[in-house]
């Protein structure tokens, strides 16, 4: 008796099978790189401890990525991916120490959780243009939200003062700026976070009523 | 009749000279290189920059390691030697210039160096102390020029105040001021007084003040 065929799998639905266990694999790399590169921060990991963190062969990172600077690239760009989906903007309407203190502990979180992989960022860009590119965009977005947050103040100076006060705002709160005042003058999260928002006010003129 | 010959001392202390002078050589030819691309120079290229042989560099440095060090505490100590305090004594203005003018000539000549310092600080102990020495340096310099006004505020506003400024006045904010705002030197300076004079407290009536 002939054994009945076992229904042939669609090619369509095989490819998609291929492709979403081929986007799992990516995906688990890019997570290694990232937790890796934390841990191991400022030091860039190797392809084979990425491979071991994964459970995938160095093979598989290179059919996916052509090379280790390829893979910090979609590393990084993950990242930033998540910082901006955490990004929340509660508190742009509030009063000025509202919204301060709203910068304040939504960039002292993204510091908090981001410094030790800004660090590997900022030490492994090398020559890479790719990376530097992402560490402007970075830096813009950080200047656009403060832009966002402080309008009230902002909005009163002219053009040049503005774009100075922009200047000393994003150096005031920068990633590393924060890493320095919890690691070498040893504040607590919430010290720094109250040094910010007493600085910022100070820095900032009047707010403009609003009408 | 032969020349007169020198005594043995002299012959000594000439040898070490340019032994020192050729030592001095190969550190200058170090950061010259670091200025240009800010990576730790090969031997052989601070060799050919300096005009010496790279074994005149191992003659008078263990490795690469120890001739690192060494550059970065004759660099620290050339800096430290530009930057003599003046106008301590001066009103709120004349203060302001002077400490905002001195820090940033200092991170306009050693911003590249510094940064090569911070980016290995992870690999050699040495290096994080030399950090924290500068910062240390930084700090105490901020609380010597704006004595007046620091000391008219309570501990934990005058240790924020410190922070603060210590921050705003880095060498990595120097540095974006300059290459990624594309502000001339004089404009990032007034940008530094006007932030700190923001920062300050109004200086005490007999405090120095303007």
């Amino acid at each position: 008796m002939a054994v009945p065929l076992q229904p042939a799998t669609p090619t369509v639905a095989r490819t998609d099978g291929r492709r979403l266990r081929s986007e799992r694999t990516r995906q688990a790399i890019i997570e290694a790189y990232l937790a890796l590169a934390e841990e191991r921060s400022p030091h860039a990991p190797t392809a084979a401890e990425i491979a071991g963190r994964a459970g995938c062969s160095v093979r598989s990172i290179f059919e996916r990525f052509s090379d280790i600077l390829a893979l910090q690239v979609a590393a990084t760009d993950h990242a930033m991916n998540e910082i901006v989906a955490l990004a929340q903007t509660h508190g742009r309407d509030g009063d000025r120490l509202t919204r301060i203190t709203a910068q304040v502990g939504m960039r002292a979180r993204t510091c908090e959780r981001w410094l030790r992989l800004w660090r590997s960022l900022i030490v492994n860009q090398g020559q890479s243009d790719e990376l530097k590119q992402r560490v402007l965009q970075s830096r813009q977005r950080a200047v656009a939200r403060l832009d966002m947050m402080l309008v009230p103040e902002l909005s009163t100076l002219d053009d040049r003062e503005h774009r100075q006060l922009l200047i000393v705002l994003e150096a005031l709160t920068d990633v590393e700026s924060w890493g320095r005042m919890r690691e070498f003058f040893g504040l607590s999260f919430d010290e720094a976070c109250e040094l910010w928002v007493q600085a910022i006010d100070r820095l900032l003129p009047s707010s403009r009523p609003i009408l | 009749m032969n020349a007169p010959v020198a005594p043995k001392s002299a012959r000594v202390d000439g040898r070490r000279q340019r032994s020192e002078r050729t030592r001095q050589a190969i550190m200058d030819a170090y950061i010259a290189l670091l200025r240009e691309r800010p990576q730790i120079p090969t031997a052989a290229q601070i060799a050919v920059r300096a005009g010496v042989s790279t074994r005149s560099i191992f003659e008078r440095f263990d490795d690469l390691q120890t001739l690192s060090l060494a550059t970065v505490d004759y660099a620290f100590a050339i800096g430290e030697s530009q930057v003599v305090a003046r106008n301590v004594d001066g009103d709120r203005q004349t203060r302001l210039r002077s400490h905002v003018e001195t820090r940033a000539r200092t991170c306009e000549q050693w911003l590249p160096l510094w940064r090569v310092v911070v980016n290995n600080a992870s690999r050699l102990d040495e290096l994080d102390v030399r950090i924290r020495i500068v910062r240390e340096v930084v700090s105490r310099r901020i609380e010597l020029m704006y004595a007046p006004e620091l000391g008219s505020v309570d501990a934990d506003k005058r240790r924020d105040l410190l922070v603060a400024l210590e921050i705003l006045t880095d060498f990595e904010s120097w540095g974006r001021m300059r290459e990624v705002n594309g502000l001339s030197f004089e404009e990032a300076c007034r940008v530094w007084v006007d932030t700190i004079d923001r920062l300050l407290p109004a200086t005490p009536r007999d405090g120095h003040g303007s």
